[in-house]
């Protein structure tokens, strides 16, 4: 089954009297438990499709289907309940909530979602060992490195077991080596938890370790 | 709790801004709260004096209200006293005091001028007068005065006008309720001051036997009921009027012209300044949460990218504007306690309201259903500002607020 699927996508922006043309009828499948990387120059559209694809934008003609369902109809309130459910998110620039510790912003998703304190303690641990932040779970956002900050947002979107990862540029706000690490924990998680990821990224590493890849230029698919 | 303990996070992100917040809503409270407890005992004490001057319960031959009498005491009463005993074995009624009320001409034998007298009960009238009487020279008239030597108290600038003082002897004329007129020869024995010139200058007492002597009536003009608790007024009227209907009723309230004069004036100024200062904690708090939200675009962004309903942004918010609001409100509790504790320790006099002459402490007496009210409120005002700013932020385009800078 394919996680995502579009049919003719396109999506129009409308720049003051300009319409801009974002993406043109793109066609993609995306299976379950797939690791797809988006690739292309900025202003190509990748963007634009990563956020249809993680239900915060909805597309201007054509059809989007996530998990089999076209959401073309679906109010925004169920919008918010599926990626509640079935997405997580990671932003390039970590996007971590500043006032919370390491630990609540992992355990903030399992609150949405009504998880009680016990089975949400055990899985927050859990994964800050996968993600080796054990001993920083009490720091704040602003107290940890960048990759650290990544890692945590990487353990946030996993920590419900998503369908599907969104990231966008995970790696661009890292230096090389960090960017190493963050990519091979991405890939490790994406094994350790049969999640499907997609990745928009420049990073010619982390296309490299996806097993699938979409191109796009001027909002068109290559 | 979680959220709330975020929403405390989040208020103490920027302290300085949530801490000026936060005292503006103090000072905005405790300033509603002296202001309201300073009319408050304003309204307490003015409703007292006019309760222990009327009586509680003014009962009356049933034309002496409506209509005016031809010959005086016309309309009076001439079973005061089996009314007055009835009245007393009611267990509310602390005192049923007779009263005549009587008009004419008082003269040193230089000079007359007219006066509006009073026929009192010495036995009862001074003790529920209590303080709301000065007597500024002499004292209050005896029940133990003998027919032969009646007394007479003066009002202290109706004494100042006749050159009077304590022994001095002054004659009263009026008519007798024949149509008449008769004089008797009285001794001063005290000059009061009811704080009030106009009253001062015209105002006498005499004991009830003085003033039936004069007036050849065994009647009296009214009786008073006095009540262990002004608050049953209304209730103890609807009952004693439809239990003697005969009989004609009126309230303290009737005859508190300055009180209700003075709560109309107060309820207007003190409302206005209630209104400005709620506005200004309304704003303020408006302020404060709408740069927070503009701050935190991106934040709400990414909470409802990760499945945060806009609802919860919203009640997020409201929590952080509730805090603020009742820790405000807390302090301004704690401020107005403070303020009316030391006004009562410093002993500061006001000056005399207009057509007064006697000052009166500034006692700040906050009752405990104000406290209520203005805590109740100003959490509101803080919820009601922090949706208003965040509503519509937690409702923005997703992208829109991930790409705000």
């Amino acid at each position: 089954m394919n996680i995502i699927e579009t049919k003719n996508l396109s999506k129009q922006y409308q720049q003051g009297a300009l319409s801009v043309n974002a993406l043109t009828k793109i066609n993609i499948k995306i299976p379950d438990r797939a690791f797809t990387a988006l690739l292309g120059p900025s202003g190509s559209g990748k963007s634009t499709l990563l956020n249809i694809c993680g239900l915060i934008d909805k597309p201007s003609a054509g059809k989007f289907l996530f998990c089999g369902r076209d959401i073309g109809n679906v109010s925004d309130q169920e919008l918010t309940t599926i990626r509640r459910n079935k997405l997580g998110f990671i932003f390039q620039g970590f996007n971590l909530i500043p006032v919370m510790s390491i630990y609540d912003n992992i355990e903030y998703p399992l609150i949405l979602l009504d998880i009680d304190k016990k089975s949400r303690t055990k899985r927050v641990n859990a994964m800050l060992e996968k993600v080796g932040l054990s001993k920083f779970k009490k720091h704040l956002p602003d107290q940890i490195s960048g990759g650290q900050k990544q890692r945590v947002a990487i353990a946030r979107a996993l920590i419900t077991q998503p369908n599907l990862v969104i990231a966008d540029e995970p790696t661009a706000n890292l230096d090389t080596r960090t960017a190493t690490d963050i990519i091979e924990l991405m890939h490790k998680m994406h094994q350790a938890f049969n999640t499907s990821f997609i990745i928009a990224t420049h990073d010619e590493r982390m296309s490299s370790r996806c097993e699938s890849s979409y191109q796009l230029q001027d909002g068109v698919l290559l | 709790m979680k959220w709330l303990k975020l929403a405390i996070k989040n208020v103490l992100r920027n302290r300085r801004r949530a801490i000026v917040t936060m005292l503006i809503t103090a000072v905005g409270v405790s300033a509603i709260l002296v202001g309201g407890g300073f009319a408050n005992f304003t309204y307490v004490s003015l409703k007292e004096m006019a309760a222990r001057s009327s009586g509680h319960l003014i009962v009356a031959h049933k034309n002496y209200f409506e209509r005016e009498e031809s010959i005086p005491m016309e309309y009076g009463l001439d079973d005061y006293k089996a009314l007055a005993k009835t009245f007393k074995s009611d267990k509310e009624v602390r005192y049923a005091i007779p009263r005549i009320e009587f008009t004419g001409l008082i003269s040193n034998g230089e000079k007359s001028t007219i006066f509006m007298g009073t026929g009192v009960d010495a036995k009862y009238e001074f003790r529920v007068k209590g303080p709301f009487l000065i007597v500024e020279e002499g004292s209050v008239l005896s029940k133990r005065e003998t027919e032969d030597d009646p007394k007479i108290m003066l009002g202290n600038k109706l004494a100042k006008s006749l050159k009077a003082k304590v022994n001095d002897s002054l004659t009263l004329i009026t008519t007798t309720v024949d149509g008449g007129l008769n004089a008797i020869d009285v001794t001063v024995q005290g000059i009061f001051s009811t704080g009030v010139p106009e009253v001062d200058k015209r105002s006498i007492m005499v004991t009830l036997q003085t003033a039936q002597s004069l007036m050849a009536t065994q009647k009296v003009s009214s009786v008073a009921l006095h009540l262990r608790d002004t608050e049953s007024t209304f209730d103890k009227y609807a009952e004693l009027s439809s239990q003697y209907p005969d009989l004609a009723w009126q309230t303290w309230l009737d005859k508190a012209f300055f009180y209700v004069g003075v709560k109309n004036l107060y309820n207007r100024i003190f409302g206005l300044l209630g209104f400005i200062i709620i506005m200004m904690v309304f704003f303020s708090i408006y302020n404060t949460v709408s740069m927070s939200v503009v701050e935190r675009t991106r934040e709400i962004g990414t909470l409802r990218a990760i499945g945060t309903y806009s609802r919860e942004v919203t009640r997020n918010f409201i929590l952080e504007g509730a805090v603020i609001g009742i820790i405000g409100a807390i302090v301004g509790i704690l401020i107005a306690f403070l303020i009316s504790f030391g006004l009562s320790l410093a002993d500061i006099q006001m000056p005399p309201p207009p057509g007064r002459t006697n000052s009166y402490p500034l006692v700040i007496s906050i009752p405990n259903n104000l406290y209520l009210v203005t805590a109740f409120v100003s959490a509101m005002l803080c919820i009601v500002a922090a949706w208003l700013s965040s509503h519509k932020a937690a409702k923005k385009s997703i992208v829109g607020a991930l790409s705000h800078v």
